[in-house]
């Protein structure tokens, strides 16, 4: 099967500190690949490459074929990628409904019209904030702004989604809502990136899990296998460790 | 565009109440440019004319101004360059024998060139760096037609129209060109284009993130507020009949259309208008009785309105509004 997304060899300096070094995977489409590693690892850097948000010091990044990668996250928008954040960032001044409508309306085209309406209204009612469309979004909680991120995202009718730590800071119960929702957005056909700090997450969402360290790409293969492989846990817990439990 | 309502505002009130001041509310502009229209049946005498045209040129600024400073929050610092290339378009035009209702739009037109090549190197940079760019471009087109011979130079340029000095005319032009400007504003605001513009004002880069371009988004909103603007100068220049770079190009003309909208509330439909007919109505007093000290008075005046109420007259007149639901309720539910 063709890869929906190939990153060959990306570099990522910031004045002088290589934040990525040399990274490339290439992922399948309808996967969930976890992305994982310590604080500082590159992770995040790496997910705003491909979200188009940063412009790699060298390096490529094929989407769909198609090569991106210009630093213009509109642009990878379009294409069918879009990002959640990892502190929730919501139009304060615009309700929940409007927040959604920003990308129903300018992320990857609608077939009609009628979808851009209807995305918008499915998808709160989907994750479970049609209750709350006409409230301004700066009152809701953090579980709700959360998946306020993951609506809007969602809405901008994306192939390829990257969650930052979506599930940082939620209850266990809005953690199993959120995991609940990505899994749907899986079987819906969606391919999906997530980063994640809690490795028991990550172990039983992603069927493809990649580490980094120190901005390069450690290992990469099935939850399992990776969970035991030695450079990660002397990654995560350092040599003397025996077991990786959480980061 | 379902824009949030304000904390509080939505909390309160029966909805007879609510229904009655949301029809208040949308009969109220209209009923304005009725009582506009008809003003000049009681002979005001021309000194009121004249006050109100004044005004009604603000208003048309001000509303401009506040689609890509209120709406985008791109705070420009620089819209006298629009102001004054309109004027000028407009006046040359005039001179040449084109009709006003041709010479106002081709003001519009090239104040809405000017904002493109003002708009495409300031637009990449952000927040103070944006301000101060557009000051630099606005003092810079200041100096510029300062020694432009074409059109006097520093002595200024007068308009040669032939004919007889009709202050309605003038007036009348002045109150459609607010009209339209307003309406322009409302539909901006519900469009795709507003949406996306309160999202940069917003979040920039989350915006990005969702599909919105916002360079593209803020050329337009800039674009259009600079032609409407450029339009306000043309009507102001040909009543006026001599212009000079000293008066339409002045800073003091960026900072009045920039502080219109935040004295009224900035963001909002009706702000701009109400911060306008305030500003109209007050600036010439205040220069009057105070030439050296007005500037000052109008920074401290935006000094307070940051501090104390950033929503300006409207953030006001909504907490009056909740403050009189809430003890209607009150004294409702004692007796």
């Amino acid at each position: 099967m063709a890869p929906i997304l190939k990153v060959d060899r990306v570099t990522m300096h910031f004045a002088g500190l290589a934040a990525v070094r040399e990274v490339s995977f290439e992922l399948e489409p309808g996967r969930i690949y976890g992305l994982i590693g310590p604080n500082g690892a590159g992770k995040t850097t790496l997910l705003s490459i491909i979200a188009g948000s940063l412009r790699p010091t060298s390096g490529s990044i094929l989407f769909e074929g198609r090569a991106l990668g210009k630093g213009r996250a509109f642009e990878a928008v379009h294409a069918g990628i879009a990002r959640t954040h990892q502190i929730p960032r919501p139009f304060r001044a615009l309700s929940v409904m409007a927040n959604v409508e920003v990308g129903a309306s300018f992320g990857r085209k609608a077939k009609s019209k009628t979808q851009e309406g209807n995305d918008a209204s499915r998808i709160l009612q989907w994750v479970g904030l049609s209750h709350l469309a006409q409230t301004s979004a700066a009152n809701l909680s953090v579980g709700d702004q959360k998946r306020l991120e993951l609506a809007r995202t969602l809405a901008a009718r994306p192939n390829l989604l990257l969650c930052d730590e979506i599930c940082s800071g939620l209850t266990a119960s809005e953690t199993a809502a959120v995991l609940r929702l990505l899994r749907e957005i899986q079987q819906a056909g969606t391919t999906i990136l997530y980063v994640e700090h809690d490795l028991k997450v990550i172990m039983s969402l992603c069927d493809h899990v990649i580490v980094m360290n120190h901005g390069s790409k450690l290992v990469e293969g099935p939850p399992q296998a990776v969970q035991n492989d030695p450079a990660v846990i002397e990654a995560y817990i350092g040599k003397n460790g025996d077991q990786v439990s959480e980061a | 565009m379902a824009q949030a309502a304000p904390p509080g505002m939505n909390e309160v009130g029966s909805a007879h109440e609510s229904s009655r001041g949301k029809l208040f509310a949308r009969s109220l502009p209209f009923v304005s440019v009725v009582l506009l229209v008809l003003l000049p049946l009681l002979h005001p005498g021309p000194e009121i004319i004249r006050l109100l045209f004044i005004t009604l040129v603000w208003i048309t600024a001000s509303v401009a101004w506040n689609l890509i400073g209120g709406f985008g929050g791109q705070v420009s610092f620089g819209f006298a360059v629009f102001y004054g290339l309109g004027a000028y378009t407009t006046a040359l035009a005039l001179n040449h024998g084109i009709s006003s209702w041709i010479a106002f739009p081709l003001g519009g037109f090239v104040a809405s060139l000017a904002s493109l090549l003002v708009g495409l190197p300031t637009f990449r940079l952000r927040g103070p760096y944006f301000a101060i760019a557009t000051i630099g471009a606005s003092e810079a087109v200041r100096v510029i037609m300062t020694n432009v011979s074409l059109t006097g130079g520093a002595s200024g340029y007068r308009i040669m129209e032939t004919g007889a000095f009709h202050q309605l005319e003038h007036f009348y032009s002045a109150l459609a060109l607010a009209a339209v400007v307003v309406a322009a504003s409302i539909l901006v605001e519900r469009s795709k284009l507003g949406l996306a513009l309160v999202a940069i004002r917003e979040d920039e880069d989350a915006a990005s993130d969702l599909g919105v371009n916002p360079y593209r988004a803020k050329l337009m909103a800039h674009s259009l507020a600079a032609a409407l603007t450029g339009a306000a100068g043309g009507v102001y220049a040909r009543y006026a009949a001599f212009i000079h770079p000293q008066g339409v190009f002045a800073f003091s003309i960026s900072v009045a259309i920039l502080l219109m909208p935040i004295i009224g509330g900035v963001g909002t439909i009706w702000g701009p208008v109400i911060g306008a007919v305030v500003y109209g109505l007050i600036h010439e007093e205040l220069v009057a009785s105070f030439p050296q000290l007005h500037l000052l008075l109008y920074g401290s005046l935006l000094i307070l309105i940051v501090f104390f109420e950033p929503r300006g007259i409207m953030g006001l007149l909504g907490r009056w509004f909740n403050a009189m639901q809430r003890r209607r309720r009150l004294s409702g539910s004692h007796s």
